[in-house]
């Protein structure tokens, strides 16, 4: 039986898409049967960041509509074994689905893949209460950032009132050289805030845009941020990866920080 | 030098969250601590500077004495 995950935040702009694109195609290129859902109706967004944009037939409510069958909606992504997205619809309003058809939706699909990926819409409305429908558990996403912290901190309390224990945050573009001058809040400041377990870091890296520019996945390649997002698939497939220091003095990250004050 | 912009932004969510949590002002996290100050001083040793309460999702968590954590 699969694992169904959302990806929420609250805030829009954190990084959702993104972390649901690149965590779907690090699971996918571990061997794991993985399908990515976009549940943000009305504004599609996460087949464009996969690059699949021109090979959307049906969407996601179509097949709860019964205009389709599943197979004929979800899209294979030829790059990766195993992976595949059920877009969503850009006509449709987030009132024409309901939680009730998002969770029989999501069952459906439990005993064909191993992991199940829903990305949320920023909010707290119905495309939020839509997307936890099905969930298991919630990967939440914020920045180190007050508003955005804050609207984790909303979403957390949310997830918990819906009976969703495992919630695990991932923090998103830490700027490494910030938090050392004391202009960012650090790993330890938003995680003792938010207090619930860490999931993972990702530093902020241009790499990213460069890589969303061209539809093309950042997991997986020698960049700072591809190797954060290597790791968290190794967290959720259940190995032990230490969360690096990113302000020590010595190491790796310190020596990147460096090049960044030469420049 | 000005001072570090993480402190302004540490307690600045503290506030907010404390009432988006509580759903009540600072200001009335203020008193509640000061409440909470007058009635654990009826029991025990305690002093002010020492004194204060967290509030997070699901408790409060006072702390009175001046040790870290």
């Amino acid at each position: 039986m699969g694992e169904v995950i959302v990806i929420t935040s609250g805030k829009g702009g954190v990084g959702k898409t993104t972390t649901t694109a690149n965590i779907g195609i690090g699971l996918a290129q571990s061997g794991k049967k993985v399908v990515v859902i976009d549940t943000d109706l009305g504004l599609r967004n996460l087949d464009v960041v996969m690059g699949l944009e021109n090979r959307i037939v049906y969407n996601l409510v179509d097949v709860i509509e019964g205009s389709c069958r599943m197979k004929q909606a979800l899209i294979r992504d030829k790059r990766f074994p195993d992976l595949y997205l059920l877009p969503s619809a850009q006509t449709k309003d987030k009132t024409s689905v309901s939680p009730e058809q998002m969770q029989k939706l999501v069952s459906e699909l439990r005993s064909d893949f191993d992991y199940i990926f829903l990305d949320c819409p920023a909010g707290i409305e119905q495309g939020f209460q839509n997307a936890i429908a099905g969930a298991d558990r919630a990967i939440v996403v914020t920045t180190p950032e007050v508003s955005a912290i804050r609207d984790a901190d909303r979403i957390i309390g949310l997830l918990e009132t819906r009976g969703i224990k495992k919630n695990e945050l991932l923090i998103n573009r830490l700027r490494i050289d910030m938090v050392r001058r004391g202009d960012m809040m650090s790993v330890e400041d938003v995680s003792e805030i938010l207090a619930i377990d860490l999931l993972g870091v990702i530093p902020d890296d241009e790499q990213v845009v460069i890589a969303t520019n061209q539809g093309e996945p950042i997991v997986g390649s020698d960049s700072l941020s591809g190797r954060a997002y290597s790791n968290v698939c190794r967290r959720i497939l259940g190995e032990e990866i230490p969360i690096p220091d990113f302000t020590k003095s010595d190491g790796f990250f310190h020596r990147f920080t460096q090049l960044f004050h030469k420049n | 030098m000005s001072t570090a912009s993480v402190q302004i932004a540490k307690d600045r969510l503290k506030a907010l969250l404390g009432a988006d949590r509580m759903q009540c002002t600072p200001d009335i996290t203020e008193k509640l601590s000061a409440d909470l100050y007058h009635i654990l001083s009826k029991y025990m040793e305690i002093s002010r500077e020492h004194f204060n309460i967290q509030i997070t999702r699901s408790d409060i968590h006072i702390k009175y004495t001046g040790e870290n954590n």
